[in-house]
């Protein structure tokens, strides 16, 4: 970990709180779908909750590196990589949207279900960001340890 | 992806009294990651920095950087 940045670091920590509490949400989204109870107040509570404990967990663990390693300035190759990996992320997220959109329009893989859904069509969204923002951090992490 | 240039970082903080990669990074204005990055050919410096680097051991950029498929 010593040879690691702060950003670097902070990269890591967030792919795994998010990856986790994501794959929780998107478990127990699924279970309420199956039992028939995807309501808007259940799906937002859920929603609330596990932001809140998201948002608790990365406060927590950007104050322990920010103490345990020496302060730094985002430098220029911060900069790049954060470029990079934001513009590859973008296009991830805009190609699930505009797949979500032709489900929606024209139906498919969950047929009339998916557009006469408004809490499918919200968690596909959400679900959309989720692998975008996962593969900006990959990618973020990739061009740290390999180059770019 | 990495860099197609090669450099003599590694060899010119050796020089001048074995200074630290921190030291550089200090001296140049980005991190010591950064800095191990370059030495390894993982990054290519902006201009800027490059010629920070070059300012920093008192030596033309070009005596520093090179591109790695220069035959001299």
């Amino acid at each position: 970990m010593r040879d690691l940045s702060f950003h670097e670091k902070s990269a890591i920590g967030t792919l795994i709180a998010l990856w986790f509490i994501g794959i929780f949400y998107f478990h127990s989204v699924w279970d309420l779908w199956q039992a028939g109870q995807l309501h808007p107040a259940s799906m937002t509570g859920l929603a609330t909750g596990l932001t809140i404990l998201l948002v608790i967990v990365l406060i927590g663990y950007h104050i322990v590196i920010a103490a345990t390693a020496r302060p730094q300035q985002e430098d220029e190759r911060d900069r790049m990589v954060a470029w990079r990996a934001g513009n590859i992320g973008g296009v991830v997220l805009g190609v699930a949207v505009i797949g979500i959109v032709v489900q929606v329009l024209l139906g498919g893989v969950f047929g009339q279900t998916f557009a006469e859904s408004p809490m499918l069509i919200a968690n596909a969204l959400i679900a959309a960001v989720f692998v975008a923002t996962v593969v900006e951090l990959i990618l973020t992490l990739v061009f740290y340890r390999r180059g770019i | 992806m990495g860099s197609n240039l090669t450099n003599r970082v590694r060899a010119l903080r050796d020089a001048h009294d074995r200074m630290t990669q921190q030291a550089l990074a200090d001296a140049v204005g980005v991190s010591r990651q950064t800095i191990i990055a370059i030495e390894s050919g993982r990054y290519s410096p902006s201009l800027e920095v490059a010629l920070k680097i070059a300012r920093t051991f008192g030596e033309p950029v070009e005596s520093i950087f090179s591109l790695g498929d220069d035959a001299a």
